[in-house]
């Protein structure tokens, strides 16, 4: 019993950190119609920044994760702003194109910059933890867990109260009804863009907390990062979070009854069953 | 807009270029050309670079002591290293284009079984012979292959001086998890520990394979913390270690012993885990002691000082290995007395030499037999434990509880 108690928790810890990552992604997707196959190369590279913050700068990793997130915003901002803008209406198999070469050149130029060493974010604290009626739970991991949670909250709120999330979603709407309004939208769409960057950045920052980082880590997120996006829906930040808790539960469940090497079986296998059974996602508006 | 366009045709541009550099080393025209595509981007190019280094540093040595003596003439080494990316198609595609294309005369090989079983073929197929460094699964050797040689030891008995070591301590662990990643390798190491761990009277109360590169061990340590194992043996790859250590930690899982079969001896891998990676065991089949003497380097110390001074970081028994290869071709080539590939062949089968690697002989089926020394990372340090002669140098045991550090 305590060892289901266990896994659930890890699963819905690990969930968290899913979440946060996919949260980028599913934006710029939902908004921009943009599949961007660089946003695992754009955790690496928040990873790498808390990185160099804390072991050269001396930065606390948690406090480093404005950091991570304003350079990435920055850089996300200037590549949407003056390269993505001019395929933007393009069919989305220039988009996807695009970022997969964006997503090359990074992980070879994070090879040259940062050398193929395997790195860890390693504060004094980062192995801590302590027992919930049983279980163990990892500080650090419960730590990403709420700040997954806040961002989560706070992207819907931005989108769903505040004039520019607004029109953000306006422009996803009816492209034509927003600039009738005001809206710019080469400046929008860079903006939105940069925010699925930056949150990227500090899902890069946290998993180099949890886990390591090395130039080469960025497909395999972005595979999840996809999946998860998939099976939670597009329309609402809400939905993100939903889909990387299902999938955190799935994989830690499956790993127990079945074995660690079902765990990319299962999550892949739901991902399918949710675009044959409800293709916009679990929280998906239905279409 | 047209700024734009320039810099989405310059970042292209960049990447063309970038793809061409394929060519890392490329020598002049000289008589005796070693070729080999290695791992030098992509996710193993982490280990993929010391074979690299390695190969460069032993060609540069053996041509400053005056080359390799061929018949009566003295001729120069030449070594054309090319990128594959980790990619192991790429790779056999290379391994062509060198043998039939730029007409290497011999092969060097890549690191990881599952790529040296790919290639392994384009040598056999093409009969000119590969000496790798970098694959130890049994499926390399036994297909009935002629020309695949391999420095590194047996896959399945990777784990045999730690279980050895095991029975010796006290208390003597009795019960025991074999954790595996699902490639070659390290199907092989499981399959041949799981035989040693029976014939030793250990039980196995935990037995399970995981998903090469997975990065997250919680529900496996989960598992593990609830049937208390003594010892945990991983056979598993760098970067799946590092998450499983630092998970250990972070759930609070202490087991009194576990050993890795990679890792412990890479400098960076210590590096990425500081006192973390303390109580680490693992096996190393080289360690850079002056009383292996070697023709080329003076002796294994001497080259470990040697090569820290040129390439920046200490090498293991990865780098040591790709040097054996290359030392080996220098002692086959000298025997044959020729570059005819067949006969280099069969000068390799009979070579018995001592170098800084340690005993150079293959076995019927191309492989040496090396022993394995257990190593232990005490205080940020390798220390050797355990060799043949039994105990060399005091081991940690039982680890201490991660609370307690």
């Amino acid at each position: 019993m305590s060892l289901l108690w266990q896994v659930l928790l890890n699963g819905v810890l690990l969930g968290g950190l899913y979440a946060l990552m996919a949260l980028g992604l599913a934006l710029v997707w939902g908004v921009l119609n943009i599949v961007n196959l660089a946003h695992g190369a754009f955790i690496m590279l928040g990873a790498y920044v808390c990185y160099y913050a804390f072991t050269g700068l001396s930065i606390d990793p948690f406090a480093a994760l404005p950091l991570a997130m304003l350079v990435l915003f920055a850089f996300g901002y200037l590549l949407q702003r003056y390269l993505l803008n001019l395929v933007i209406r393009a069919p989305m198999f220039n988009t996807l194109l695009i970022t997969f070469g964006i997503d090359v050149i990074l992980t070879y130029l994070a090879q040259i910059a940062f050398s193929a060493d395997f790195r860890t974010i390693n504060p004094s604290y980062a192995g801590d933890n302590f027992a919930l009626w049983g279980a163990t739970v990892p500080l650090v991991r419960l730590l990403a867990f709420a700040i997954a949670l806040a961002l989560t909250l706070a992207m819907w709120l931005f989108l769903s109260r505040t004039r520019l999330g607004r029109a953000i979603r306006a422009t996803a709407q009816n492209l034509i009804a927003a600039r009738l309004y005001g809206v710019e939208p080469r400046n929008t769409y860079a903006l939105t863009f940069g925010l699925g960057a930056a949150l990227a950045g500090v899902a890069g920052g946290l998993y180099g907390v949890v886990s390591q980082v090395n130039p080469y880590i960025g497909t395999s997120l972005t595979a999840k990062s996809f999946a998860i996006a998939v099976i939670g829906g597009l329309d609402s930040p809400l939905g993100v979070i939903v889909g990387g808790l299902f999938l955190g539960i799935v994989e830690s469940l499956t790993s127990l009854y079945l074995g660690p090497t079902y765990a990319d079986v299962a999550s892949f296998g739901i991902l399918v069953l949710v675009l044959i059974v409800r293709p916009t996602g679990i929280l998906g508006r239905t279409a | 807009m047209r700024s734009a366009i320039a810099a989405l045709v310059a970042i292209f541009v960049c990447a063309l270029i970038y793809a061409g550099l394929g060519y890392v080393t490329n020598a002049s025209a000289a008589p005796v050309t070693l070729g080999a595509s290695v791992q030098l981007s992509g996710p193993l190019a982490n280990t993929g670079r010391y074979y690299r280094d390695g190969y460069q540093f032993a060609v540069d040595q053996i041509n400053k002591s005056g080359g390799v003596k061929i018949g009566n003439n003295h001729e120069q080494l030449a070594l054309k290293v090319l990128d594959n990316q980790s990619d192991n198609n790429l790779a056999v595609r290379q391994y062509v284009q060198l043998v039939s294309q730029d007409k290497v005369n011999l092969l060097l090989g890549s690191f990881a079984s599952d790529t040296v079983i790919a290639t392994s073929s384009v040598a056999e197929k093409y009969q000119v012979p590969m000496i790798q460094g970098g694959g130890a699964s049994d499926q390399i050797f036994d297909r009935g292959y002629k020309y695949i040689f391999g420095t590194l030891p047996v896959a399945s008995k990777y784990f045999e001086s730690t279980i050895d070591a095991m029975e010796k301590l006290a208390p003597a662990p009795r019960t025991v998890a074999l954790l595996y990643a699902d490639d070659a390798f390290d199907v092989s190491v499981a399959k041949g520990t799981r035989e040693l761990l029976g014939k030793a009277g250990l039980k196995i109360v935990l037995d399970e394979r995981y998903s090469t590169n997975a990065s997250d061990f919680a529900s496996l340590l989960a598992r593990l913390k609830s049937s208390q194992p003594d010892a945990v043996l991983v056979a598993g790859h760098e970067t799946e270690i590092l998450n499983f250590i630092r998970q250990a930690k972070s759930l609070n899982f202490t087991p009194h012993f576990y050993s890795f079969t990679v890792g412990v001896p890479s400098a960076d891998f210590r590096k990425a885990l500081g006192a973390d990676a303390d109580y680490a065991f693992g096996m190393t089949s080289w360690l850079p002691s002056a009383s292996q003497k070697d023709d080329y380097f003076g002796n294994a110390e001497e080259f470990a000082q040697a090569y820290v001074k040129r390439f920046g970081y200490e090498p293991d028994y990865h780098a040591a290995s790709a040097v054996a290869d290359v030392e080996a071709y220098a002692k086959a080539l000298e025997a044959a007395g020729t570059t005819d590939p067949r006969k280099v062949r069969d000068a390799i089968a009979h070579l018995d030499f001592n170098g800084l690697y340690g005993h150079i002989q293959f076995n019927s089926v191309g492989q040496i037999s090396l022993p394995q020394t257990v190593i232990q990372v005490q205080n940020g340090k390798v220390m050797p434990i355990y060799g043949q002669k039994g105990f060399i140098d005091k081991p940690e045991y039982p680890m201490l509880a991660w609370s307690k550090r």
